[in-house]
């Protein structure tokens, strides 16, 4: 309870929490609010905003509700930035504490692989895989984990290293306990908060990164993308520059959003920490 | 502050000009051309091969027409909408079997050497005939090229072939090349397909990738007193947003094949001292085309087919994806096209009803979701156009319980996905008619064609009478007979729906004021040049 009111105390923490709070609501509410295909063709096109109260935002090039589509695309922002940042921590966080408390030749390895990973940068290896696979929802959230999962590998190794020298898990040797076992049972609980600090940078860039894909074209087509909408209105930018404003205002938001609630968070805890 | 005088004296300058244009309507812009200038254009691809004998496309002509000229040009006002210029005349043979060519006299290559028959023989036999895209098909039955004398080429062929193709197929597909250039070593190496040697009235300077084309003014052109211009320099501008505002900054002064962005021109015509022409493309009239793969069965079925042309509303795809400047399609030839062109087809106005209950019958009822089936659709990426015209398309067919999947792909992808892998089930294509049906359109829907052959029927569509209406046109030599046969192809074609024919669109230029002759021939943007010029 304290640690919520600690929180609540951070003003950026909260105005953080309250953008992250309206865009899952509008992920949320997508279809109830705007049932049926939100890139259905709804009005007369170019309508500039604030003309029709029954298309508020106006409408793009080809007529199409540009207030449904912000919320559909909050939807696919939101599920492709935290479906991205689960999985890099997933694999981080498991390849890291292998590494860590195998040692060796396995550590070897495992940091090599992730050396070679962490040389490429991570926006033309997401470039790279989706033109080759082809884009999906799937293999976009894929291509965006395969350039963000070194990061946590490496805080969760170095952690490790500092755990698995501990009593605790000397005495879990002791009692004859699988090394996997202690590695996922005992280890990897103890060394996940460092990494999990690292969740809302990895989901912030995980958005900015999604919407950059769909900007140039390898985003999933069929559905709507905040990327997406930025790159149709681009060519009419001098005319309509509200196609390219609204998207683009909606995502600064929400980078910012998540990035000032993690920062609340991790502060909070690290308060905590320090008086204990 | 100098910066601003500077713009209000243009402005002013502008202004008098207009104002001098309303008072003397007939003499407003009849200036005597201006000899010398640089005109400098925005260019938004980099085609690597310049050799138009080689490549026939309007990607390649855009550069090299200026530099290596053809036998004849399109022209508005010529006979048979020809005008000469490596050849005076043309004689077709009344057996089919022969055209003669007489060329005209003291025209020399950039490297000083003559131009002679000879030069013609080589690039009809061993370049358009073995190598060019469009030539294969044209020159098929090309057996041998006498030149009686040095400027007389007399074309052969082993079956009789129409003179009104060769005669429609001149301005693309005759780029005549130099013989002792090309006859060394292999000719898709060679390095002057890079670096082209023509007669034309530019010569080919330089190329910096990324950067620019220039081309310099050749001082022994055969055109009296051409060319004008002292060179052209082609600025290589890819993102087409950036093209608008370098007109507007003075970086360059003109911009052809819709380098503006359609949304763009309502905004730019009413900027001082830019004009927007939608003229001069007349011969290069690309076609909004629903390419189908008839291996699915669901569009195996006319009725399908039909349900799809009914859902389409073509008046809709004109305003909004091309702005107003496009026309509806009735069929697989352009409206604007003056010798073969019929209205008298089946047409499918839009009516969603009628679509609904073409699938009904067809057996496709929809399902509880409201879908019928699901097909993938492949806009190809070449245009905004083609693409947004996609996302429409996926929208009417969803109105009509067809679940169309967008698949996006870059060019090369989407040339194999679709004309060598045949993994579509809807493609959105934009082929070229080039002023002739056998040129590039009948190869849309004819049968037989080998995989892999970009812009012909790779959607397995396989009709006997439809193919043999094609040979028999390709074949018949009486002209208003061939007219006929191409009048009878669109019906067909029209009412079997192997494609579905949406739109018409060509190109818009946006040009300084200062920039005279522009948009004078069918073929502007694609022709050489030799008459423009920079007043002011």
């Amino acid at each position: 309870m304290s640690r919520f009111r600690r929180f609540l105390r951070t003003p950026e923490a909260v105005a953080g929490a309250i953008i992250l709070a309206a865009l899952i609501a509008m992920a949320l509410s997508a279809s109830l609010l705007f049932p049926g295909d939100p890139q259905a063709i709804a009005g007369p096109a170019l309508l500039p905003p604030f003309q029709d109260w029954s298309l508020p935002l106006g409408t793009d090039r080809l007529g199409r509700d540009v207030l449904a589509e912000l919320f559909h695309g909050a939807r696919t922002s939101l599920a492709v930035g935290l479906a991205a940042a689960a999985a890099a921590l997933a694999v981080g966080s498991v390849v890291g504490t292998l590494a860590g408390f195998a040692g060796g030749f396995i550590d070897e390895v495992l940091m090599r692989i992730t050396d070679a990973f962490q040389t490429v940068p991570s926006f033309l290896l997401a470039l790279a895989f989706v033109s080759v696979v082809g884009p999906s929802l799937g293999i976009v959230v894929i291509a965006i984990a395969l350039g963000t999962w070194t990061g946590p590998a490496r805080v969760a190794r170095a952690e490790v290293l500092s755990i698995r020298e501990r009593d605790y898990v000397a005495s879990a040797r002791a009692i004859g306990m699988h090394p996997l076992a202690i590695a996922f049972r005992e280890v990897l609980p103890n060394a996940l908060p460092p990494v999990l600090a690292m969740s809302s940078v990895i989901v912030a860039a995980a958005i900015l990164t999604e919407a950059a894909l769909s900007f140039l074209g390898l985003g999933d087509p069929n559905r709507v993308t905040w990327g997406g909408m930025i790159a149709e209105g681009r060519t009419v930018l001098r005319t309509a520059p509200f196609l390219s404003i609204v998207p683009g205002i909606a995502l600064v938001l929400t980078v910012l959003g998540v990035y000032l609630a993690g920062e609340g968070i991790v502060e909070t805890t690290a308060v905590r920490r320090g008086l204990q | 502050m100098s910066g601003f005088t500077i713009s209000r004296r243009t402005m002013l300058a502008g202004s008098a000009m207009l104002l001098a244009s309303t008072a003397m309507p007939d003499t407003g812009w009849a200036q005597t051309p201006k000899k010398g200038g640089r005109l400098v254009l925005a260019a938004d691809s980099e085609p690597r091969n310049l050799n138009p004998a080689i490549v026939a496309s309007n990607g390649v002509f855009f550069i090299s027409s200026k530099i290596v000229e053809t036998l004849a040009e399109a022209s508005f006002d010529g006979k048979d909408g020809l005008a000469p210029r490596l050849a005076l005349s043309w004689e077709g043979a009344a057996d089919g079997l022969s055209v003669t060519f007489k060329l005209r006299d003291g025209v020399k290559w950039h490297d000083g050497k003559p131009f002679t028959s000879a030069d013609v023989a080589f690039s009809a036999l061993q370049i358009w005939k073995p190598l060019q895209n469009l030539g294969r098909t044209v020159f098929k039955d090309l057996a041998a090229v006498e030149t009686p004398d040095d400027l007389t080429a007399v074309f052969k062929f082993a079956k009789p072939t129409p003179f009104q193709l060769i005669r429609n197929a001149l301005p693309a597909l005759s780029s005549v090349v130099p013989k002792h250039i090309y006859e060394v070593g292999k000719i898709e190496d060679n390095p002057a397909n890079n670096a082209p040697i023509g007669t034309g009235p530019f010569k080919f300077a330089e190329y910096k990738a990324g950067q620019y084309y220039r081309l310099t003014k050749n001082a022994d052109y055969w055109g009296k007193d051409e060319p004008y211009l002292d060179e052209i320099i082609y600025q290589v501008l890819p993102d087409r947003t950036s093209a608008a505002s370098a007109l507007e900054a003075e970086e360059i002064q003109l911009a052809a094949f819709s380098a503006v962005p359609l949304a763009d021109l309502d905004r730019i015509s009413k900027v001082p001292g830019l004009k927007v022409i939608s003229k001069g493309y007349e011969g290069l009239t690309y076609q909004l085309v629903v390419e189908i793969n008839h291996r699915r069965k669901e569009l195996a079925d006319l009725k399908v087919r039909q349900a799809i042309a009914h859902a389409i509303d073509k008046d809709f795809v004109v305003k909004t994806v091309f702005l107003g400047y496009a026309t509806t399609a009735t069929g697989p030839v352009p409206k604007n096209d003056p010798q073969f062109y019929t209205a008298d087809v089946p047409t499918y106005p839009f009516d969603v009803a009628k679509a609904n209950a073409l699938l009904d019958e067809a057996g496709y009822k929809k399902g509880p979701d409201g879908k019928r089936f699901t097909l993938k659709l492949l806009p190809a990426p070449y245009f905004n156009e083609t693409k947004q015209f996609g996302d429409y398309l996926r929208q009417a067919l969803a109105a009509i319980g067809i679940d169309a999947q967008l698949v996006n792909n870059d060019s090369a992808a989407h040339i194999k996905a679709v004309y060598t892998d045949h993994a579509f089930d809807l493609a959105v294509g934009p082929p070229v008619f080039r002023g002739d049906p056998a040129i590039s359109t009948t190869i849309l829907v004819q049968s037989g064609i080998p995989d892999g052959v970009p812009f012909s029927n790779q959607g397995g569509y396989k009709n006997d009478a439809l193919d043999a209406l094609i040979a028999k046109a390709s074949e018949t030599l009486d002209t208003t007979a061939r007219t006929d046969l191409y009048k009878e192809f669109q019906k067909e074609v029209a009412a079997d729906l192997p494609l579905i024919n949406v739109a018409e669109w060509s190109f818009i230029s946006v040009a300084r004021d200062t920039v005279g002759n522009i948009a004078n021939n069918p073929r502007w943007a694609v022709s050489n040049w030799a008459d423009t010029y920079l007043a002011g």
